[in-house]
């Protein structure tokens, strides 16, 4: 069994935080998503989602990556994606080509 | 022959026997003819009787006691489980009593009077006032007698007879009836020993693991042998993964004997498992399952060895609850018993204590030997004496072979007071894990076995941390591809094959199902990670299936 976790670190008028840690794969893909975009409202100007604690990644989490990144443009909300140097999801995000669609950062 | 033949004569003779006793009635029996009275009472004990089970003997002799007391119903009633209900098991005349589970709770009315009292009654009067089951009422029944069911001072139930007629039962009758009465609760009381031998050896067979996981890297073996003395009680080992590849060992002993503790012991063995899924560390499982101990079993006692071995499978984190230090057989030195503090047993006598656990190196080749106390324990042996004779026998090496020689040493042909537990486990060498293989069911839920088989095996195929890295989400990909494409609703298996070479790893994903291209949003990403992540990837598509390919350059040393 995949576990992972969803957490909201910060929240401003403005600005999320959201903070996944655990691996994301197949088995859980879909309540990672549900989770994440369950925090997210249509009033805020930037989601700041942070990967550091992900363990693994493959392409179950990148659709999440991409389908927030689709659904962020279609609101104009800024998204940034944390993902240090690495880092388990960083390698796999770089080849990806989210880059294109999203901010990425250390 | 000559023997068959007797049977079948002795056989005739019986039945003879039973249609004389029958055409006798009730009224000139109970004149007190001497002779009709032993008859009465031999037909009752007839040795023939003795090679009947439980299940044909309750109904045989239910029909010659109504027979030879004249009687329109006779029912056998034992007692329940909980020990304060007598429960309807066997009735001739009015069968709806078992079917209907007639339940009397014991002191209250006729049956449950004689159950209290254990002493014969006989009454006249049957009706909401005297007895408890309206269907003897309801069926007009006038006259009951009954006896209590005794074995060795212990009540098992009640036997009791009714006529629709009011004529009383006489002093004979309930002599016969008693006579009758004592021969079932013999009968009774071997056949609920028999049956609760079977069934506490029934437990155990289900409940002790078939078949030990396969975890690569690891090489386990298991043995339990039911004391002779006592049969099955309350020994169990259990292995099992946690979803965070950590790697649970449990060996213990349930205190008591038979099915009572093969029942508790398969409590502690799934509340063992529910509080490890939740914890970190050896300690707090055995914490936890000492608190549900003392709350809801609290008359029993467990001795418990629990061990976590690391994803790595490099060092194990062991605890002790008052049972026996594990075996540890390092290459190219004396096996001995790991030195850890023991806390209390799990369960009642002692106070919470804070546990303590150690942490132990497992070398490659190493062997560990979980067991309890039945292997060591003899009444002509001091425990010092078995302890060291178990770390003679103990040596690094193939684990079956291993399992046998500890049996063969310790048991040999003596027979044994309690029941035996032993687990073998042995870490592999990187020799050994070249080439491994295995199957899966292809379900979402594996995937995290499979990293953590790869996470083990990675870094001893030569991979670098990067390395395994990447490998690791190729392996994914073609893993998810097979539970997500391969197969319609009825599913089917995944195969995965990992080899080490000189330089480069090589694995092999396999599915028998049929090629499909991936749907849906976001999808196809999976197979361009793969080739960007692999230094070669190849699909081979087949009538039987589909096979991946995939090799990937290592940079981490030599597989050693």
């Amino acid at each position: 069994m995949t576990t992972a976790n969803v957490e909201v670190l910060s929240s401003d008028a403005g600005a999320i935080e959201i903070a996944v840690t655990g691996e994301v794969d197949l088995s859980n893909c879909e309540v990672v998503q549900d989770d994440i975009f369950a925090a997210i409202t249509n009033h805020l100007l930037t989601v700041r989602l942070n990967l550091a604690g992900v363990t693994y990644l493959d392409s179950a989490g990148l659709r999440i990556l991409f389908a927030l990144a689709e659904r962020l443009r279609l609101l104009q909300t800024e998204c940034q994606v944390m993902a240090p140097f690495g880092s388990a999801s960083r390698r796999v995000i770089e080849l990806s080509g989210l880059s294109n669609l999203v901010e990425l950062r250390p | 022959m000559r023997r068959s033949r007797w049977a079948t004569h002795r056989a005739l003779l019986e039945t003879v026997a039973d249609v004389m006793l029958l055409l006798m009635p009730r009224s000139v029996d109970s004149g007190g003819h001497a002779e009709s009275r032993l008859r009465r009472i031999e037909a009752v004990t007839d040795s023939a009787l003795a090679h009947l089970d439980l299940e044909q003997l309750l109904p045989e002799l239910l029909k010659r006691v109504r027979e030879l007391l004249d009687a329109d119903t006779a029912t056998v009633l034992l007692l329940d489980s909980g020990g304060e209900h007598l429960v309807a098991a066997a009735a001739s005349g009015i069968e709806e009593e078992v079917r209907q589970g007639v339940r009397i709770p014991i002191g209250e009315g006729f049956a449950g009077h004689i159950a209290a009292s254990r002493k014969p009654l006989v009454i006249q009067q049957v009706d909401p006032t005297t007895v408890v089951n309206p269907l003897l009422w309801e069926k007009g029944i006038r006259s009951l007698a009954g006896v209590p069911l005794l074995a060795g001072g212990e009540m098992l139930g009640v036997l009791h007879v009714g006529t629709l007629d009011s004529t009383p039962f006489t002093e004979d009758d309930v002599e016969v009836l008693q006579v009758a009465g004592d021969r079932l609760a013999l009968a009774t009381r071997t056949g609920l020993t028999r049956g609760e031998r079977a069934a506490a050896s029934a437990l155990q067979r289900t409940l002790l693991p078939a078949l030990l996981p396969a975890i690569p890297g690891l090489q386990l073996s298991a043995r339990y042998a039911p004391g002779e003395a006592s049969g099955v009680s309350g020994d169990w080992y259990d292995v099992f993964t946690l979803p965070s590849g950590w790697l649970c060992v449990a060996v213990g002993d349930v205190v008591g004997r038979g099915l009572a503790a093969a029942t508790v012991m398969s409590r502690v063995r799934t509340a063992t498992r529910s509080y490890a899924l939740d914890s970190d560390s050896p300690t707090e499982v055995l914490t936890r399952l000492d608190r549900h101990m003392r709350h809801f079993e609290p008359q029993t006692m467990v001795t418990m060895a629990y061990a976590m071995w690391e994803p790595s499978l490099s060092r194990i984190h062991l605890s002790l609850a008052g049972h026996l230090a594990p075996v540890l057989a390092r290459p190219g030195e004396r096996a001995e018993l790991i030195e850890v503090p023991v806390d209390p047993p799990i369960g009642i006598g002692t106070a919470p204590v804070q546990r303590r656990s150690v942490t132990v190196g497992i070398p490659q080749g190493a062997t560990v030997l979980f067991y309890t106390d039945g292997l060591v324990e003899r009444r002509d042996r001091s425990l010092d004496d078995g302890l060291a004779l178990l770390c003679e026998t103990v040596a690094t090496g193939p684990t079956e072979p291993l399992c046998s020689r500890v049996m063969s040493r310790l048991v040999g042909t003596s027979p044994t007071d309690d029941d035996i537990a032993v687990l073998a486990m042995r870490r592999q060498e990187a020799e050994e894990l070249r080439e491994i293989s295995f199957e899966l069911d292809a379900i979402p839920e594996v995937l995290a076995d499979v990293r953590a088989t790869l996470r083990r095996w990675l870094p001893s195929a030569g991979a670098t941390p990067e390395e395994a890295g990447d490998m690791l989400v190729v392996v994914g990909e073609a893993c998810s591809n097979v539970i997500e494409h391969a197969y319609g609703p009825l599913g089917g298996t995944l195969s995965l094959r990992l080899e080490a070479r000189e330089g480069e790893v090589l694995a092999t994903v396999g599915d028998t199902g049929h090629w499909r291209s991936p749907r849906g949003t976001h999808r196809g990403k999976g197979t361009e990670l793969m080739h960007q992540l692999s230094d070669d990837l190849r699909f081979e598509h087949g009538p039987g299936g589909t096979l991946v390919h995939i090799r990937k350059n290592v940079t981490g040393g030599d597989p050693a």
